[in-house]
């Protein structure tokens, strides 16, 4: 067990050590090559926040590609286009991170081609996965919701992508959709997708009985910070409480993730049967969908307080 | 070895996550037993053995699971199952009884005891047993038919299939202890379970199995 977490730990380690590198690498490259590049743009807030969004169509993706992993693995990637969230939510995680640190202040139509992949992507997943649940024996019922596919996981790539497009959207100067002004959808959205994820959790704790009562945490606070976030579009006064429900969604993720690999721990054998536990205990990758909407919800606060 | 599950052993999870230290001992207690009557006087021991081969014939290629010394040492230890039937005076009792009913039987037959006897007589006589079809009156009036159905063909039977060997013959992964299962669904199978041969595909089973620990 010991053994298990330390190598674990240095996998940690090492990774973060090789990303640390790589950003003072490129630090050091954009440094030597100062003069030859356009001068850069002042930060508008309006590409601070689509940063802000992008880091969350990121984080979901990531969440997205390490939960239908290891998911997509249990159920012995049976079908065939199992494989395929891995791939999709691949290439969304690296379009969010590339708008992130993209220089042009304007849309990327390979981005929004990767994005528009993974919302229709996750469209197609939520009707498997629907599919999945109704041709068990019982059908939709208690049963198949707790032990089948995961009804709203494939939401989670959708949301990615209709965040790495309002990203784009935001970049852009922000053209209203349908009417709706970018800084009012991301919230909006951020918001549905809060919801959602507050309803998977709440589905999956009930099956877990509630025995921890951390448990209730990622089934009352995200509606709270969704009212808080969608009313903030209205009434500005709301701006700040939702900004601190927010911020301590963005902690939960984390806290939450921590909790889950206990949770790991206390099953039979704990890690040291990570081969079994992995698979059976809660999901390790789940958690962070919270911190990933709440980055986005602070993105359209960010757009909300600053631009007029 | 069987030919359902080419190639499986469950002893190879001894080392994987799949056993612990409590597991292995229990396992390790089941494979070093000895092969000699504990309890039993050695009369006692030769009918048993007779009994037990005829039961569960077991295939000469591989060693047989010693099944005289393991309902010997449930007797050893004086083990129940925690109920019997109320027909059915206590496990040692019953046993020694049976035993030695089941060779009076034979001698009151055939003259000789029922270890000597040819196979085809030895299933006849365990049949006549089955059916309460018997002349020997040495059950002190515990039923034969009750004592083949509740004591000696069940603890023959559940004794031959706690043993590695028999696990292996059905493709058992043995204790799920701490490891157990996780793909519960028809025809799903785990990485550390047995891969179970399709005909004319033994050898992608006997592939798996070499990787089931």
């Amino acid at each position: 067990m010991a053994n298990t977490q330390t190598s674990t730990g240095f996998g940690f380690a090492a990774l973060a050590a090789a990303g640390a590198l790589a950003v003072l690498a490129n630090a050091q490259r954009r440094h030597l090559n100062k003069p030859a590049l356009p001068p850069p743009q002042p930060t508008s807030p309006q590409a601070q926040a689509a940063q802000k969004i992008n880091l969350a169509s990121s984080l979901l993706a990531g969440a997205v590609l390490a939960d239908s992993a290891v998911e997509h693995y249990r159920g012995s990637f049976h079908n065939k286009a199992m494989y395929l969230p891995l791939a999709i939510s691949a290439q969304a995680l690296v379009a969010g991170l590339q708008g992130m640190v993209a220089r042009n202040a304007g849309a990327d139509v390979r981005r929004e081609a990767s994005h528009q992949l993974a919302v229709v992507n996750g469209a197609a997943g939520l009707g498997f996965h629907l599919y999945n649940i109704t041709k068990r024996p019982g059908g939709i019922g208690w049963l198949n919701l707790f032990y089948a596919a995961p009804f709203g996981a494939p939401a989670a790539l959708s949301l990615s992508g209709l965040f790495g497009l309002l990203a784009e959207r935001i970049r852009q100067g922000g053209p209203a959709i349908c009417g709706v002004m970018p800084r009012r959808a991301a919230a909006w959205l951020t918001a549905a997708g809060l919801l959602g994820t507050a309803g998977e959790a709440g589905l999956m704790h009930f099956r877990g009985a509630f025995h921890n009562p951390a448990m209730v945490i990622p089934v009352t606070l995200p509606p709270v910070a969704a009212a808080l976030l969608a009313g903030a579009t209205v009434k500005p006064c709301l701006a700040a409480p939702a900004r601190w429900s927010l911020r301590l969604l963005v902690a939960v993720g984390f806290i939450g993730s921590a909790f889950h690999a206990y949770g790991i721990q206390r099953n039979m054998g704990g890690w040291r049967n990570w081969s079994q536990n992995l698979l059976n205990g809660p999901p390790l990758p789940a958690p962070p969908a919270f911190t990933a909407l709440a980055t986005a919800g602070l993105g359209a606060l960010d757009l909300i307080a600053r631009v007029p | 070895m069987s030919e359902q599950y080419p190639g499986y052993d469950v002893l190879a999870k001894r080392r994987t996550p799949s056993w612990n230290e409590k597991t292995r001992q229990v396992i390790d207690e089941r494979l070093a037993l000895s092969r000699e009557p504990r309890y039993l006087s050695q009369e006692e021991w030769l009918v048993l053995e007779a009994i037990c081969d005829r039961i569960v014939p077991q295939p000469r290629t591989r060693p047989p699971v010693p099944l005289a010394a393991m309902v010997d040492t449930k007797l050893f230890e004086n083990r129940g199952d925690g109920y019997r039937d109320y027909r059915l005076p206590p496990l040692r009792e019953a046993w020694q009884r049976g035993l030695h009913a089941i060779d009076a039987e034979a001698r009151r037959r055939h003259n000789v005891g029922f270890a000597a006897l040819d196979t085809a007589e030895q299933d006849a006589l365990l049949r006549a047993v089955q059916e309460g079809a018997l002349c020997d009156g040495g059950w002190d009036g515990m039923p034969p038919t009750i004592f083949f159905a509740k004591r000696l063909l069940p603890d023959i039977a559940t004794l031959y299939y706690a043993h590695p060997t028999a696990w292996n013959e059905i493709g058992f992964g043995g204790p799920a202890s701490p490891r157990g299962y996780v793909r519960m669904d028809f025809d799903r199978r785990d990485p550390w379970e047995a891969a179970e041969a399709k005909p004319g595909r033994e050898v992608d089973a006997a592939r798996e199995n070499a990787r089931a620990g």
